[in-house]
């Protein structure tokens, strides 16, 4: 539980990068999604009920921040955990090449799972093929920054694991 | 059962995350959903971080041309370039603050012709999605912000709010695809909407055929959406397709203001506040 408390922290640092400082790098409008490769991190590495809760959380936190409607990101992101969560049952991820993979198509995920809560619940004649295009330069550089991420997450996960086993 | 229970915590937990999730999507996009408890919390306690995190930001978009500025002056004598350097500091502190009185200045002039019970505020932080344009505020409900009240700068139209906590708010931008604007060609007052989109940038929709629109020409607010006050400028026509068939015409906008630099805004009571 620790340890989830910890990483939710983090997240919020994370939110706290995508609307300041991530927006210093000439990729406008695309901001690279960092809590979209923590969820992946959560649902591949850390399975447990605290990691659903702060991916609803963080998906909420990025609605408050910046969606006209809440509940999308919230949406999306509990839909990223539970893809990457079922899919981590059949799949051992143990070099930081494949978890850029996963991250570019649990970023697809995402990215499909906004488009139809777009058409369903906001405006119906969402522009399909520059979403497409969106939602390609959002996965290819959410993969691109998944292994640094990834490597930094589990020597932190590692760290406080160790700290915490009795001597 | 309690074992099973155990046994899938995780997947359940999930499933009724997922679920969760879409009935507040679902009762937020028909507005029943009144009351957000986590939200106004969270961006409080993030407010300081956010006006920190930002004055770093605005220094860091500084930095390559001051830095710039320090290679030049390299060259010349160590005397003469501490001397350089002092007056470029100084210089650079005057033209700041010169730079400011004017904006604000331009700002109070600004006001004076909107309807009274505007509100000046700082942006204090941009959008956190590739998928919505937004800006954040310092000022909210505390200091008479609104759901529903336009922003606007000296320049031009920049968006509307959707949401206001007691310390902050949240504006949409004109760039967003959920966004509109009824508007008007300044010449020959054919009337549209003004929003965003993602793939084509902001376009003025449904505009008649058989009216008059060309390149170059001045995009006003029409003032009856009931938010936006009557004859802001909104921006210029850059292009306009018209095609064989259809009712319309659609014409791309270039916007008067360009959210990425905006600093200070007004933010307008308009006749339909919440």
């Amino acid at each position: 539980m620790k340890l989830s408390l910890l990483f939710l922290l983090f997240g919020f640092l994370l939110v706290l990068l995508q609307t300041t400082f991530l927006h210093l790098f000439p990729l406008d409008p695309v901001v690279p999604d960092l809590i979209l490769v923590l969820c992946v991190y959560w649902g591949l590495n850390h399975p447990t009920v605290g990691a659903v809760l702060g991916s609803f959380i963080l998906g909420y936190s990025v609605d408050v921040f910046s969606s006209p409607v809440l509940g999308l990101n919230a949406f999306a992101m509990s839909l990223v955990f539970l893809a990457v969560y079922l899919s981590s049952r059949c799949i051992w991820i143990h070099n930081s090449l494949l978890s850029a993979g996963v991250v570019f198509f649990a970023s697809w995920i995402k990215g499909v799972a906004l488009i139809i809560a777009w058409n369903l619940f906001l405006t119906g004649d969402g522009p399909w093929m520059g979403f497409l295009k969106y939602v390609f330069l959002e996965a290819l550089i959410a993969a691109i920054l998944a292994p640094a991420l990834f490597s930094l997450l589990r020597r932190g996960q590692n760290y406080l694991e160790t700290a915490r086993m009795p001597v | 059962m309690i074992a099973f229970v155990r046994r899938n915590q995780v997947l359940l937990s999930s499933f009724l995350s997922v679920l969760v999730s879409l009935y507040i999507l679902a009762s937020a996009a028909r507005g029943r959903l009144r009351t957000d408890p986590i939200g106004p919390l969270l961006l409080a306690v993030m407010r300081p971080l956010q006006i920190g995190a930002q004055t770093t930001v605005v220094r860091l978009r500084e930095l390559p041309a001051r830095v710039g500025a320090f290679r030049s002056l390299v060259a010349e004598n160590e005397g003469l370039r501490k001397r350089v350097t002092e007056l470029e500091a100084e210089r650079n502190r005057l033209l700041e603050a010169e730079a400011t009185t004017r904006r604000l200045q331009e700002l109070l002039q600004f006001r004076s012709d909107l309807p009274s019970g505007s509100i000046t505020a700082s942006v204090i932080g941009s959008s956190a999605s590739t998928w919505f344009h937004s800006l954040l505020l310092d000022k909210g409900s505390r200091d008479g912000i609104r759901k529903g009240m336009a922003v606007v700068s000296p320049l031009g139209v920049v968006g509307q709010v959707v949401a206001a906590t007691s310390r902050s708010s949240k504006v949409l931008l004109l760039t967003d695809p959920n966004s509109g604007v009824d508007a008007l060609v300044q010449g020959s007052r054919a009337r549209g909407i003004v929003s965003g989109s993602l793939d084509n940038g902001p376009l003025m929709k449904y505009v008649k055929r058989s009216e008059e629109v060309k390149e170059g020409d001045r995009l006003v607010t029409s003032g009856l959406d009931g938010l936006y006050p009557k004859g802001l400028l909104i921006g210029t026509v850059t292009k306009v397709n018209k095609k064989s068939f259809g009712l319309f015409q659609y014409v791309k906008v270039a916007l008067a203001v360009d959210p990425s630099e905006i600093e200070e805004v007004l933010v307008v009571p308009g006749e339909k506040v919440d």
